[in-house]
């Protein structure tokens, strides 16, 4: 009886935890993998995995590293189990449009489909450092990267986003 | 003393860099600062651009009904149900003829042998699973299994291809062999398929989707006489199942 009365606030408690951080882990998701669809599936497995693996969460502080961790993993597998295939991004772009769209402000669209265009190594660590906050000591061990490779990503990253967008580069005298 | 090109560099890999000698150089430079306040403007754009809302479909979270699944199959009440054993259904490892194929359904066969390998704990030997528990999993896909069936020593309503399907493991004289009852695919004929350590069996059940069946570790038998019997109980599963409820 006890039993089953931990299991449920323990199921309660894990539900909320999931039901609190769905939002940002679809969005990471999504951009990780520019696919809302397999950001969907991405997140619904990595969640039956986190189900199955909640006791190596000792603290529920770090609950979002922790399912960062299994989402990059699960979508890894997702990569290696179905082979995807090399798209154009120009073809993701616009399969994405609903969500990339942003009435209201056309430079957001534009910021959007530069993301979009960002290859994964620097996509990824500027995800990690605006969308979930990371600093750069702990996207260097997320990612397991030196953390001068971390800021030289990070750099790299910002830089083709601004070329992208029309801006100005800066000059590249550290990366 | 930090020159103009180290401050753009520092801010271009972390523009909310906390840092006291950038934040010193800003202020002691106009043109630095110009730089930087434009930057947090694109940064702002940035953070704004990656919120995107992303329209769900999917309003349960799949782990509420697996893990009330688990739970069920966990409970060991209860005298255990025995099915009749599954011993027969390799009677025909005589038979010969069976194929090896490569993978016209390659897809769904590694999907299968990815979900299992997901849960290694469903191998572990253990008792039968309670009838009321077997019948719970079974009740998610609307199926009932005859009481001819086998011993079902696990039994779960697994997510997969985005619906819940019934996980079984059912032992055999062959040793435990996975039942994945797949009502939403659709299967031509029978397929097998051996990879990653697993061997087994896509068997269409018309109106019904398909079954799969695998075994892992090394095949005992010819090739040609374990894929005959992999297919053999698939049928016999399918055969077992009341598909009608």
């Amino acid at each position: 009886m006890n039993d089953e009365v931990g299991g449920n606030r323990r199921r309660a408690r894990f539900q909320a935890l999931c039901q609190t951080l769905r939002p940002d882990l679809l969005r990471f998701a999504f951009w990780l993998s520019r696919d809302r669809a397999l950001a969907e599936d991405v997140v619904q497995e990595s969640m039956l995995r986190a189900w199955k693996a909640q006791d190596s969460l000792l603290d529920e502080n770090a609950a979002k590293p922790w399912f960062l961790t299994i989402i990059r993993r699960e979508y890894a597998r997702t990569f290696e189990r179905k082979r995807l295939i090399t798209v154009d991004v120009d073809d993701l772009i616009a399969k994405e449009e609903p969500v990339l769209a942003a009435a209201e402000e056309q430079d957001l669209s534009e910021m959007r489909a530069a993301l979009f265009k960002l290859p994964d190594e620097y996509r990824e660590p500027l995800l990690l450092q605006v969308l979930m906050g990371y600093s750069t000591a702990e996207i260097a061990r997320e990612l397991d990267l030196s953390g001068p490779a971390v800021l030289t990503r990070l750099f790299r990253a910002r830089q083709q986003l601004r070329v992208l967008c029309g801006e100005d580069a800066v000059p590249d005298g550290e990366a | 003393m930090m020159d103009h090109e180290h401050y753009r560099s520092a801010m271009m890999a972390d523009p909310r860099d906390p840092d006291p000698a950038l934040r010193q150089h800003r202020e002691s430079c106009a043109e630095c600062r110009a730089f930087g306040d434009s930057l947090l403007s694109f940064e702002s754009r940035l953070e704004r651009a990656l919120k995107v809302d992303i329209p769900t479909s999917r309003d349960v979270l799949p782990f509420e009904r697996k893990a009330a699944s688990a739970a069920r199959t966990a409970l060991k009440a209860g005298p255990w149900r025995r099915f009749a054993i599954a011993a027969s259904v390799l009677i025909g490892l005589g038979l010969a003829g069976g194929l090896w194929l490569a993978l016209p359904q390659r897809s769904l066969a590694a999907d299968v042998v990815a979900h299992v390998e997901d849960e290694p704990q469903s191998w572990q030997p253990r008792d039968a699973v309670a009838g009321a528990d077997l019948e719970a999993v079974l009740k998610d896909s609307k199926l009932r299994l005859k009481p001819d069936a086998g011993i079902v020593s696990y039994a779960s309503s697994c997510y997969f291809r985005k619906h819940f399907v019934p996980h079984l493991v059912v032992q055999t004289e062959s040793g435990p062999v996975t039942v994945m009852v797949l009502v939403h695919e659709s299967a031509s004929r029978p397929v097998q398929f051996n990879e990653q350590g697993y061997r087994g069996s896509i068997v269409p059940v018309p109106g019904h989707g398909a079954i799969a069946v695998l075994m892992r570790g090394a095949a005992a038998d010819p090739p040609g006489a374990e894929a005959q019997a992999l297919q053999r109980i698939a049928e016999r599963v399918s055969e077992s199942i009341d598909w009608s409820t």
